[in-house]
């Protein structure tokens, strides 16, 4: 496969396999993140389902 | 959510239940990046008292709650500002709760059901949210294959397991 390479700032290049790598290296870092931050995310994630929708019930998001 | 494990840890400790573990998406979540997810799935094993064959009697748990100044919404019970749904455990679950891994929440001892169950009980409901979690716990955290395979041939999940493989390549 032909390698195809990103500037994704100045003077920053990277291949399109890096891309994917740094991709699945984020998810994982974010995979490990502690519980109660996770827990925190969530509830950012909530209240931002709850704006969109412009539903704002309680229980969808949570106390914590 | 300390304080809704608090309550959770309470029904243990009053022999309402025998033993818990976090399942679903926030045991999920445990193990994989954060998403969206509204309920906290909490499997029980019930006391002997509160089993008889083919009956189920969650009314203790549910009394003492309702006492407690928690009320319904749909099929969950609100503890603490949390959405809570109680599942009583059946074979494959049991199974889960009583090898579930002890954490900490904010210094709260509670349960959270290993990766390994957690897949094989996601493979069994087999819905694409299940199946979209069964993916990311197995590229984001460790699996025990060889746990993960003597539950699938046991639960006679592998077959499920085998086609769920092949669809994904």
């Amino acid at each position: 496969m032909k390698k195809v390479k990103i500037v994704i700032a100045k003077n920053r290049i990277i291949t399109r396999k890096e891309l994917f790598e740094r991709k699945e290296k984020f998810h994982k870092e974010q995979a490990k993140l502690p519980f109660e931050e996770k827990i925190k995310t969530l509830v950012k994630l909530q209240e931002i389902a709850s704006f969109v929708k412009g539903d704002f019930e309680k229980p969808a998001i949570w106390k914590i | 959510m300390r304080k809704t494990l608090k309550v959770i840890n309470e029904l243990k400790g009053k022999k309402l239940i025998d033993d818990y573990a976090i399942g679903g998406g926030i045991a999920a979540l445990f193990y994989i990046e954060p998403f969206l997810t509204y309920d906290l799935d909490v499997f029980i094993i019930l006391s002997k008292k509160e089993k008889e064959e083919n009956l189920i009697l969650l009314s203790p748990i549910f009394d003492y709650l309702k006492k407690r100044g928690y009320s319904w919404k749909g099929e969950h019970i609100i503890i603490e500002g949390i959405p809570v749904q109680f599942i009583p455990a059946d074979e494959l679950e049991e199974e889960a709760v009583l090898n579930a891994r002890e954490i900490e929440y904010e210094k709260i001892k509670t349960k959270v059901i290993t990766p390994e169950y957690l897949t094989a009980m996601l493979l069994r409901a087999g819905r694409r949210k299940d199946i979209e979690k069964i993916e990311k716990l197995l590229e984001q955290t460790e699996i025990d294959k060889e746990k993960l395979c003597d539950i699938l041939h046991r639960h006679r999940l592998m077959k499920k397991f085998k086609s769920f493989k092949n669809k994904k390549l």
